[in-house]
């Protein structure tokens, strides 16, 4: 499924960029990321955890910063784990495009093709979208709020 | 499933003590219809199962001040039968008689059912259009929450880690008011509905026009919905078709159904408008019954 | 916060088929998984393993419930009634009986769950309406005989019992 997010955020793009291309401190943003760690050349590991009522979810996988380019303000995050106790998993690609959106602000645009795998799928994908959506809504405004602070 | 530890305590103070021990590790088990059957699938894996059954008074039903109380450990079928209900809420006894089958309301508890907090759910329907409230206990003592502030998302309601139902109390209709529970099974009769909607009519003196009116609506999103605007438009109108149309049509701003198997969130939308007209009506019939029985 | 170190083992007490049985089992153990494996009573089955298909019916305390959901130990102290009960004193049960006669089995997997639901409803209600066995029935599945012979079997049970003079209660472990 394909989840889209966009918000404006006041800084501009430069700062913007900046931060999110700093993986573990973007990663912070995520809510349920529990652990980011460098894991080689653009490639972090690390866990993240969401709740569905009494159900937790563990992921354990990693994230890799397929693409970059400043100039084209544009980068692309791979993300693929799984949470081997529940035997299901999922795999992300994320599509960052950055935007002037006026002075010193910038409109950041998340494009996240999402795969559930295994018993997560079972969910139904109504379900799992919804708690996506709510999951990347967070992410933009805790983005916004750590440049805004 | 993993080992866990398990407990049977006597009184709900043992309960409670046996939940803060193990944190959110620990889960109520009353039936276990739900239960067993996520820890079966790996879902949930508890370090400790505190059954309650074995709490004295948990299973009561009774009546005092026109409130129905229900405790918490009272099975679907003890409601479905109990004279008590059958008697002073007819419709809550026919809407626990929806649910599955004989086996699973014989073992299925109201209190894990509401705790459970499944949107397809059809008891949490009905009593959301009685008005009912959620009797909470927990290490601070009892509380009660209104069952519209009870739950929060899918399978997630206002309960307090360390907190447990211990029943539910659900108000008697009142003069000139009718109820009417209606669920969609195209499927099998033993599922959950494709939707269900509940509705609690009370007529104006003169028998005529609404004058207040309940409207729930399930499997419509991630938790169970109380129709306000259709409920809005009722009041103070006399039962037309255009109007029940109408009423359907301004519930469908706030339903967000999840598109399964038994239909197609576009489906379950419309569905839904058509089932809230129908209970409307029934309901609206029990209460003009109501109200000439009074005159 | 405690965590689980070892496997906790449980003894309960069950009174299966009118004979009492002690069992040390793990917590996790279900109901159905405790009949077959550790008393040996291999009669009820497993269908689908989330209690919707019936295959598992037994009687706790008289009632009917899906064994493959309940945990052996929330059955402790209680009164279990399998398929194994219901005949005695080398007789079928009238509902057993019956099934033969009116061909209320095929295939004969769905048939332990099926003769036991059958037997509580005759207990429940000794002379049921053809809509009160089909609402009692609902939900122990047939994949075979397409329903029409068992509610055909549980009708003459019913009959047969009342002809006899006696409700259709039977086998070791008495009414409910």
């Amino acid at each position: 499924m394909t989840l889209t997010q966009t918000c404006t955020i006041p800084a501009p793009r430069e700062r913007l960029w900046d931060f999110l291309m700093d993986v573990p401190r973007v990663s912070k943003c995520l809510p349920g990321v529990e652990r980011v760690e460098p894991a080689g050349e653009n490639t972090y590991q690390g866990l993240f955890r969401v709740r569905l009522g009494p159900i937790s979810i563990g992921l354990t996988g990693n994230v890799t910063i397929e693409e970059q380019s400043r100039e084209g303000w544009r980068a692309t995050l791979r993300a693929d784990a799984t949470d081997r106790k529940l035997g299901g998993g999922m795999r992300a690609r994320a599509r960052m495009t950055l935007d002037p959106a006026g002075e010193g602000a910038t409109t950041l645009t998340v494009e996240t093709d999402l795969t559930v795998l295994g018993k997560i799928g079972e969910f139904g994908q109504p379900i799992i979208r919804k708690k996506a959506d709510a999951l990347l809504q967070e992410f933009a405004q805790n983005i916004r709020n750590a440049l805004t602070a | 499933m993993i080992p866990f530890e398990y407990r049977t305590p006597r009184t709900l103070d043992q309960a409670l003590a046996h939940l803060r021990e193990f944190g959110e590790d620990a889960r109520p088990l009353a039936g276990g219809t739900a239960l067993v059957l996520m820890m079966r699938q790996r879902l949930i894996r508890p370090a400790c199962l505190v059954n309650i059954r074995g709490v004295a008074g948990l299973d009561r039903i009774e009546h005092a001040n026109g409130t129905v109380e229900i405790g918490a450990c009272a099975t679907h079928r003890d409601v479905e039968t109990s004279a008590l209900v059958r008697a002073r809420l007819p419709v809550l006894a026919d809407t626990y008689h929806h649910v599955g089958t004989i086996r699973i309301r014989n073992v299925a508890t109201v209190g894990g059912g509401l705790a459970h907090a499944d949107p397809n759910q059809d008891a949490p329907v009905t009593l959301l259009a009685l008005g009912a409230r959620v009797r909470v206990r927990g290490p601070q003592g009892e509380r009660q929450v209104a069952l519209d502030d009870f739950f929060t998302d899918y399978y997630q309601t206002s309960l307090a880690a360390g907190e447990l139902v211990a029943g539910v109390s659900v108000p008697v209709l009142g003069p000139r008011t009718g109820a009417a529970f209606l669920k969609f099974l195209p499927r099998t009769a033993d599922d959950y509905g494709t939707v269900t909607a509940a509705a609690s009519v009370t007529l104006d003196a003169a028998g005529e026009r609404c004058e207040a009116a309940r409207i729930a609506l399930g499997c419509v999103g991630t938790t169970p919905v109380r129709a306000a605007a259709a409920e809005d438009l009722l009041r103070g109108q006399r039962l037309t078709d255009d109007l029940l149309r109408a009423a359907g049509d301004a519930a469908n701003g706030g339903l967000d159904p999840i598109g399964d198997h038994r239909g197609s969130a576009a489906y379950k939308r419309e569905m839904a408008a058509v089932f809230l007209g129908r209970a409307v009506r029934a309901a609206w019939a029990r209460a003009r019954a109501s109200a000439a029985d009074t005159r | 916060m405690s965590r689980v170190e070892a496997q906790p083992v449980l003894s309960i007490r069950l009174r299966v088929n009118g004979k009492d049985q002690a069992v040390r089992i793990p917590s996790y153990r279900t109901l159905l998984d405790c009949l077959r494996s550790d008393l040996g009573l291999t009669g009820s089955k497993e269908g689908c393993g989330v209690g919707v298909c019936g295959a598992c019916t037994v009687l706790v305390d008289g009632k009917m419930i899906s064994s493959c959901l309940y945990l052996a130990v929330m059955a402790d102290g209680a009164e279990i009634t399998t398929v194994e009960g219901l005949a005695a004193d080398g007789r079928l049960h009238p509902v057993q009986q019956a099934f033969v006669d009116h061909g209320g089995f095929q295939c004969g997997i769905c048939t332990p769950g099926q003769v036991v639901a059958a037997k509580a409803l005759l207990d429940a209600n000794p002379s049921p309406s053809e809509a009160d066995i089909k609402d009692w029935m609902m939900g122990n599945l047939c994949r075979c005989t397409g329903y029409y012979q068992i509610i055909e079997s549980i009708k003459h049970a019913a009959a047969t019992s009342a002809a006899a003079g006696k409700p259709a209660a039977g086998g070791a472990a008495g009414r409910p």
